[in-house]
């Protein structure tokens, strides 16, 4: 949602003249670049618990982060006034990078048109609390009812809007009102004494036309799929066995395992395990990788990145060769490359640095069913958490929250509660089959390298022929 | 620092929330100064200088609750926003179970901030050139003799801050809890003769400056990078499995997850109908220590400005303790406790030694030599513990050790099993807990542990 310049100017309470000013300040001890990042952003959220909206709140966060470059040395102050006092404050601490170096960096316009890739048709912040407690009993009614042995339903619901203007010594003045809402139902089974647990969720950059008899379906129905399962879960034998990778979630995989290495930062420093590999054959031919910003009303898209790069679709991997890494404005100058709108922050507290915003690999042309049945022995997973990746080295561990044995090419025993742990570019590298099923999940997916950015992941269904299995 | 106009700005926030309709209210006034210097490859690469301060309320109204904050603390910009916050409670369900504690369990001995001693005055002499100072003497780049190893990266941290909180609530209790940080942080990355890349970190952080160690962090650092050169595959089996200190709190933290009586009340603790039970095995004792002055993790109230207290949570394997808050003690009728842990410390431990009244110190050396062979556990690298079963799976790096001597490094593995059934095969337990750590867990032995690889 974009609104006009001077719609933001008085939100801030600033003029062009001033922020001219400031960014002089900011340079006045031979920074090669400064940028302003101001943001107002708006909260919101219920919880739903024990059959009551038992809380709820609003919370406003407001304020403006200066940045100078000098080299690729950053120097970083923010202030939660805007006043042209406290701006000139926080600038004066930025510059003191500069002080006593001598390294400087050219840092260079960007060109193209931003687009809006989330217009809104109900405003978040017109909506009162009223409005959503229908929503949150439906929800809790129709899941209840999806499932006798359900005990407990916990559903959240929260949104916020952010408006951001963005000013730098190079003149551009950039301007963007993001929006985003999720959703989350938490399920709690009873059988037999045992319980179980599920959640599904949904988050979208999207106005409150979000909230509708359409989303209550889908999450009813997404919670309690699979539950038989999960009861009938077991821990397999573990050790090195093929794993097929269902479509969708599996792409937390991609972003935690490849996607960061992938990120300029670590690769300038040399710290990933894909440095200077651009050019280099990392994978089969045919598979591409992406990283994109321009899917319409995806919680990982940006009309702009936090650096005022219009967003944009990067191909990381082409045909199985390393294409791109993921740049922020410092890393792209010092590659020699044009940014490619990976400049991201948490907030205006925050330094934008490499981020990932929808990571996914593109579909391929084996049919998901003819993988499985490809595979004599080894595992099926389709839901995965708490993943982690050594950067340098590559090594990878995902917890598999469900999936399946595969015996003979069928699936056979449910399976939970075990790991998956391997590297990373060998991984990559023994893809041996590509679905043509890609699928983005829209769950709430956040990113925690230093700072918490909303992402989004996707996958087809693919086949890695070796990967180490945790189970008994 | 908060000042008096600050808090006098929350006292009065209490007055307009009531009278905009409130029964009863909290606020909670924070303030944090940081600033950090990064060092690559020793250049200055990273200055940055931050300040926040926000206002959190919790509002009562009509036996409901809603929770809100702003950092914009104008007082005629906060009228209208408490009298909104207020109007929106009045929107939500009825519970009549939210509201404030007891006033009779709140802190009395908080009044200043100072009580711990956790704040370091050194700290409003801290300026830029001695923090630049500071974080360039961290660094050890260039001065590393280039045939022992290769340094791809070297990246150091110096860190200093205040965090000063005024906890105020509409029955009268204030209080005030202030402290200092002074961290520094290594990390380096080494590329071996083939290529192959392993960072290694260590870190330091006190809340005095003078106690800030900084000399051995980047050496430890690039030595815990340069061990791991060479490592080689393990079979999966049962092996005894020594976890170091730095990272035993990954096996605690589950515990305390499933002591809170909100995951208790929901269905998702497997210590439902564990107080008063042995659980674990007879040589576990964690206590709560949060009295202790001048110790980080230490606080003299929790965020309902419930008064701490020392007290045992699990004793010779035994639960003692759940953490229950007001409204989880409403809503399950176990009685009110503080919410949370706040500085757990576990209690040495041999199996079949007494070591009651004893000094002796057990080290990560004693724990090796006591276990013989196994896995010693230096990472773990993602996995889960699942809530309701305790059902666990991590991934984990480390070495292998044999006749109580490490062999060589090992990574790509697994462990599997479960939270209760671990600790019970529970074999040793260290007196080297960090100085530096909030959580005061030391190195840690287990017994039959499954791996895979």
């Amino acid at each position: 949602m974009m609104n006009s310049i001077q719609y933001y100017l008085d939100i801030f309470e600033v003029t062009q003249q001033q922020l001219r000013k400031v960014a002089e300040a900011a340079l006045s001890r031979g920074g090669d670049y400064c940028d302003f990042y101001f943001e107002n952003t708006t909260f919101f959220n219920l919880l739903l618990k024990d059959g009551v909206v038992s809380s709820g709140g609003f919370h406003t966060d407001y304020g403006v982060g200066i940045r100078v470059l000098k080299g690729e040395k950053t120097g970083y102050a923010y202030t939660e006034n805007t006043d042209l006092e406290d701006m000139m404050k926080a600038a004066k601490a930025a510059s003191a990078i500069a002080c006593g170096s001598n390294e400087s960096r050219h840092y260079s316009p960007v060109s193209g048109e931003a687009r809006d890739m989330y217009p809104v048709r109900k405003n978040w912040r017109d909506m009162s609390a009223d409005a959503f407690l229908p929503f949150l009993k439906s929800l809790e009614t129709r899941v209840f009812r999806s499932d006798s042995r359900i005990v407990k339903v916990i559903v959240r619901l929260s949104d916020s809007v952010s408006d951001v203007l963005m000013y730098n010594s190079l003149g551009e003045l950039t301007c963007d009102t993001r929006p985003m809402g999720s959703v989350t139902v938490t399920a709690v089974f009873s059988q037999n004494g045992k319980t179980e647990n599920k959640t599904a969720s949904r988050s979208f950059r999207t106005g409150a036309e979000l909230i509708d008899d359409m989303l209550i379906e889908e999450l009813a129905s997404d919670v309690v799929r699979g539950i038989d399962e999960r009861f009938e879960a077991i821990r397999p034998k573990g050790g090195q066995m093929s794993v097929v990778m269902g479509a969708g979630a599996s792409g937390i995989l991609l972003h935690e395992a490849m996607g960061h290495a992938f990120e300029a930062d670590f690769n300038r420093k040399g710290q990933s395990i894909f440095s200077g590999k651009i050019g280099k054959q990392v994978c089969p031919a045919g598979i591409n990788v992406v990283d994109d910003g321009t899917v319409m009303y995806n919680r990982g898209s940006g009309n702009y990145d936090d650096e005022g790069v219009p967003g944009q679709k990067t191909y990381m991997i082409t045909d199985g060769i390393l294409t791109s890494y993921l740049h922020d404005r410092i890393s792209a100058a010092w590659y020699g490359v044009a940014p490619t709108g990976n400049g991201r922050r948490e907030n205006f507290r925050y330094n934008p640095i490499p981020r990932m915003r929808a990571t996914y690999m593109e579909s391929g042309n084996a049919s998901p069913d003819g993988i499985i049945s490809s595979v004599s022995k080894g595992i099926y997973v389709d839901e995965f958490s708490n993943g982690q990746v050594k950067i340098g080295e590559g090594d990878f561990t995902f917890f598999v929250k469900s999936g399946f044995l595969i015996e003979n090419g069928r699936l056979t025993a449910p399976v939970k509660d075990i790991n998956i742990i391997g590297n990373g570019p060998k991984a990559l590298s023994d893809i041996v089959a590509v679905g043509n099923d890609l699928k983005i999940d829209n769950g709430t997916w956040t990113c925690g390298k230093e700072q918490s950015v909303p992402v989004s992941c996707g996958m087809p269904t693919i086949l890695v022929s070796s990967l180490t299995v945790g189970g008994e | 620092m908060i000042t008096e106009k600050e808090i006098d700005i929350a006292r009065k926030c209490i007055d307009i929330a009531l009278k905009k309709g409130a029964d009863a209210a909290r606020m909670s006034l924070n303030k944090c100064v940081s600033d950090s210097v990064t060092i690559f490859n020793g250049e200055i690469d990273k200055v940055t200088h931050s300040a926040d301060r926000s206002l959190y309320m919790y509002i009562f109204a009509d036996g409901r609750y809603g929770t809100f904050s702003t950092n914009r603390l104008d007082i005629h910009a906060l009228d209208k926003f408490i009298g909104n916050a207020v109007n929106m409670v009045r929107m939500l369900g009825e519970d009549s179970l939210r509201r404030l504690p007891d006033k009779s369990r709140t802190a009395e001995d908080a009044k200043t901030g100072m009580e711990l001693e956790l704040f370091d005055r050194s700290y409003l002499n801290s300026d830029a050139d001695s923090r630049i100072s500071t974080a360039r003497s961290l660094s050890i780049y260039g001065k590393v003799n280039p045939e022992e190893c290769r340094i791809i990266s070297e990246e150091c941290e110096y860190t200093d801050s205040y965090d000063d909180t005024v906890l105020i609530d509409s029955q009268g209790f204030e209080g005030r809890h202030t402290e200092t940080t002074f961290s520094a942080f290594v990390e380096m990355t080494i590329e071996d003769a083939d290529g192959n890349k392993y960072s290694g970190f260590w870190w330091e952080n006190t809340p005095f400056s003078d106690k800030l160690d900084i000399r051995n962090i980047a050496p430890k650092a690039l030595e815990r990078a340069v061990r791991q050169i060479g490592p080689k595959p393990r079979r999966g089996g049962r092996y005894r499995m020594v976890v170091d200190r730095n990272n035993a709190t990954r096996l605690v933290s589950p515990l305390f997850s499933a002591l809170n009586a909100s995951s208790i009340q929901q269905k998702m603790s497997f210590l439902d109908g564990s107080i008063g039970q042995k659980i674990f095995s007879e040589g576990m004792t964690i206590m709560d220590l949060p009295r202790t002055v001048g110790k980080s993790g230490s606080r003299l109230y929790d965020t309902e400005g419930v008064a701490t207290k020392d007290a045992p949570i699990i004793e010779n394997g035994i639960v003692r303790q759940y953490f229950v808050n007001t409204y989880m003690s409403g809503k399950t009728g176990f009685a009110p406790t503080v919410e949370d842990i706040s500085r757990p410390c576990l209690m040495p431990y041999i199996k079949g030694e007494d070591l009651a009244g004893r000094e002796k110190e057990v080290s990560l050396e004693d724990i090796l030599k006591l276990c013989g062979s196994g896995v010693y556990v230096t990472g773990f690298n993602g996995g889960n513990c699942n809530p309701v079963t305790g059902d666990f799976s991590y991934g984990v790096e480390g070495f292998a050790f044999s006749k109580g001597k490490i062999t060589h490094p090992v990574r790509e593995m697994l462990i599997t099993g479960n939270m209760i059934e671990l600790w019970n095969n529970l074999m040793a337990a260290g007196t080297d807990a960090r100085e530096c750590a909030r959580w005061q867990i030391p190195t840690l032995a287990f017994e039959g542990v499954s791996f895979s690889a």
